[in-house]
């Protein structure tokens, strides 16, 4: 399984972090610091896989950022390799060629659509048409809720003039 | 494939202010960004904490308003700092009949809150509320946060509506809800065991993302329990056929290839339905044969899926002309450029070497080539490898590139493994008593404070003892070899303590027989020191001690 998922930039900040397994508050911070020391390092033409206290690191860098996915050592390292693209091409489609700072400014929408994506640290949607729809619907209802919102301050702030 | 752009041009739509966020947490984000030391960070942040602490807490903050707040809070956890003070909040939102609400407190408390967080009683009873919402995102957030929160102790709390949520309408609902019970699987598997029957029937469900999603708990059930699944191998081959034949809808493909996630799930499946039994492999045969034939190696995917053929391979009963299409794709792997490949190669190899040995041989060199490569990643395989490929007639060789590459790590969790897997060949492979204290020595010299001290002391009644030989010649020509090498070690400036003390003892026992060892022991347990004890040795021991007296000062003299 997917223990947690981990997106950190070229200069070691943290941009996203998913865990599916317990880690305490202090277990992450030094997760990351020994994990951002061991990536963060290593040449382009190096493996996208690494060994880290007796579980497996899957990583590929997109630009500044690095997604970074832990799993169980009998896991496919390659297959998982495509699980990280995979989400990339859905961030892709969803922002319109996602940048960084779209993560960094809606870091929450983000983690929606991690959570369409993976759950309980599995691969729970393979369709990225399924994925879109749902996030969508989402959306849209969200809109709806966000306009009943307006409309209500509207009212209040009538009635309070 | 699409490349993520560069920063620049984002920059300049961001200070349009765009984003959808509201200007104060554009310019938190921002001035974080701009900052040039942690300090610097840190500041800022502990001004956010106080404003947030400030707002969430007042009574007159607007609903919506909660909500940005409780992004924030997010972004400052995210970032190392402490929020547990808006965890509450995070809960509360989590009542709110809005859904944008209710879905941001969702979202808040499952990054928030670990399984055991006591605040997790207060969500239980929105989330059983949740689940029978008749808005299905809401059931769906609900089941997200089930996925991450449930533990053992609440599992009953929600089981019986959650198994409701198997039949729902909604193929999203009906997904979530087998993930949530594999879960539940994994954390009581007592707990799940009645419902056996409904992940069976989800296997067939109409959509294919639900059937999918049961091949999770259903891994999970046949790794515990494989008799019991035995029946289900031909469905399990019946769909792998129909996913690789293109037959589900055309949104499952992923780079031209059909489903191939749920094809290596199912790879993974019949690999285990298939180990050890022969009648169940034969029914396997063909679809694995047929999915190696039709793969695509250029592909990442495609070589991912050829890799769990090969890893299901290796578990099957042996099927020679699999084996040798096993073998052909390796040798692909091994030669390729790429190091993910070459990985993958070994890996493989280190998995069909079990079943044919002789596989090692045909790929020595490209398996030294990856022994030498700077990757280190591709390093630790190989040795892995090597560990497996070791037999009598080359433990020599191995073990001793291996103490070499010990010598060179310096994470002592890794060095320990790799100290004790010499120890172990050296046991199991030795091909003569001499080298056999020589490497050992070397292992202890170099990791002697990482090895089990029960291996020093295995070592040390061994040579004390003798190695049951007939021939006392041998025997203490042995001993005296052993002695000559631990007085020439001691020499050595600088010696992990645990290693000097394994020489002495070595030494002690060797030249004064086991019976005066014990009065050594009696002595040494009154001093402090080995100072002191050196004195008192050099003064006392030779006169009840037989031996040479010249040995024993000397080597009193090269301890203090």
């Amino acid at each position: 399984m997917i223990h947690f998922v981990l997106l950190i930039s070229r200069q070691g900040k943290v941009r996203l972090t998913k865990w599916y397994s317990p880690y305490t508050q202090k277990e992450r911070t030094k997760v990351i610091r020994e994990l951002s020391g061991m990536i963060l390092v290593r040449g382009p033409k190096l493996c996208n896989f690494v060994e880290w206290r007796g579980y497996k690191v899957v990583y590929k860098r997109y630009a500044s950022l690095y997604f970074c996915m832990c799993i169980d050592e009998d896991d496919n390292e390659l297959e998982v390799l495509e699980m990280i693209h995979h989400f990339v091409e859905i961030l892709d489609r969803y922002f319109g060629s996602v940048c960084e700072l779209d993560l960094i400014f809606n870091f929450h929408k983000a983690y929606y659509i991690l959570d369409e994506i993976l759950i309980a640290g599995e691969l729970q949607e393979s369709s990225k048409k399924s994925v879109a729809r749902l996030i969508s619907a989402q959306d849209s209802l969200v809109e709806e809720a966000k306009e009943q919102a307006s409309s209500i301050s509207n009212i209040i702030a009538q009635a309070t003039k | 494939m699409e490349q993520l752009k560069t920063i620049g041009r984002e920059l300049a739509m961001g200070s349009q202010g765009g984003f959808g966020q509201s200007k104060e947490f554009l310019d938190l984000i921002k001035s974080i960004g701009e900052t040039r030391s942690k300090a610097e960070e840190d500041r800022i942040v502990l001004r956010e904490i106080e404003t947030l602490k400030s707002r969430l807490s007042s009574p007159n903050t607007p609903k919506f308003k909660l909500k940005e707040y409780l992004i924030r809070l997010l972004y400052v956890e995210m970032l190392g700092h402490d929020a547990s003070f808006g965890y509450i909040h995070a809960v509360k939102m989590t009542h709110d009949e809005n859904l944008l609400l209710k879905r941001t407190g969702y979202l808040a408390v499952t990054l928030f809150l670990n399984e055991d967080h006591d605040l997790i009683i207060l969500i239980v009873n929105t989330i059983q509320k949740d689940l029978k919402s008749d808005n299905y995102l809401v059931v769906c957030a609900a089941l997200n946060a089930v996925c991450r929160l449930i533990n053992e102790e609440t599992i009953p709390a929600v089981l019986p509506q959650v198994v409701e949520l198997l039949g729902h309408q909604k193929e999203t609902v009906r997904k979530k809800a087998v993930m949530a019970l594999h879960r539940f699987y994994q954390r009581a598997p007592g707990s799940v065991s009645h419902l056996i029957s409904n992940f069976r029937k989800r296997l067939c469900d109409n959509d294919p993302g639900v059937m999918g999603a049961t091949l999770c708990p259903l891994f999970d059930l046949i790794m515990t329990d494989v008799d019991s699944y035995k029946d289900l191998v031909i469905s399990f081959v019946n769909i792998l056929k129909q996913v690789a034949e293109r037959r589900l809808p055309k949104s499952y493909d992923y780079h031209q290839m059909p489903a191939p996630f749920v094809q290596i799930k199912l790879l993974k499946i019949l690999s285990l339905l298939g180990s050890g039994d022969k009648k169940a492999s034969e029914q396997i045969y063909t679809i694995v044969g047929d999915i190696i034939r039709k793969s695509d190696s250029t592909s990442n995917i495609g070589n991912a899926i050829l890799y769990e053929c090969i890893c299901c391979v290796s578990s099957l009963h042996p099927n020679p002309k699999l084996l040798e299409a096993a073998a052909d794709a390796i040798s692909k792997f091994l030669k390729s450029d790429s190091h993910n490949l070459k990985y993958l190669g070994i890996d493989a190899l280190s998995r069909l070497i079990k079943i044919s040995p002789e596989i090692a041989e045909q790929h020595q060199l490209a398996v030294i080539d990856c022994l030498e490569d700077p990757d280190d990643t591709l390093k630790r395989k190989t040795f892995e490898l090597l560990y497996k490929m070791t037999k009598s007639s080359n433990v020599e060789v191995i073990v001793d590139r291996m103490i070499n590459y010990m010598i060179s790590i310096n994470d002592s969790h890794y060095k320990t493994e790799i100290a004790s897997r010499c120890v172990e060949l050296a046991e199991q492979f030795a091909p003569s008593n001499q080298w056999f204290i020589q490497t050992m020595n070397k292992v202890f010299e170099h990791a002697g404070d990482l090895v089990n001290s029960k291996v020093a002391h295995n070592l040390m009644r061994l040579i004390a003892e003798g190695f049951g030989e007939d021939d006392d010649a041998v025997d203490s020509q042995l001993r005296s070899s052993a002695v000559e090498s631990y007085l020439q070690i001691m020499g050595e400036p600088k010696l992990p303590s645990a290693f000097l003390q394994s020489c002495i003892l070595v030494l002690c026992v060797c030249v004064c027989g086991l019976f005066n060892f014990f009065i050594y022991l009696f002595y040494r347990s009154f001093v402090g020191s080995w100072g002191n004890m050196g004195l008192q040795m050099e003064n006392i021991l030779p006169h009840i001690l037989p031996g040479n007296c010249v040995t024993w000062q000397r080597l009193i003299r090269q301890m203090t």
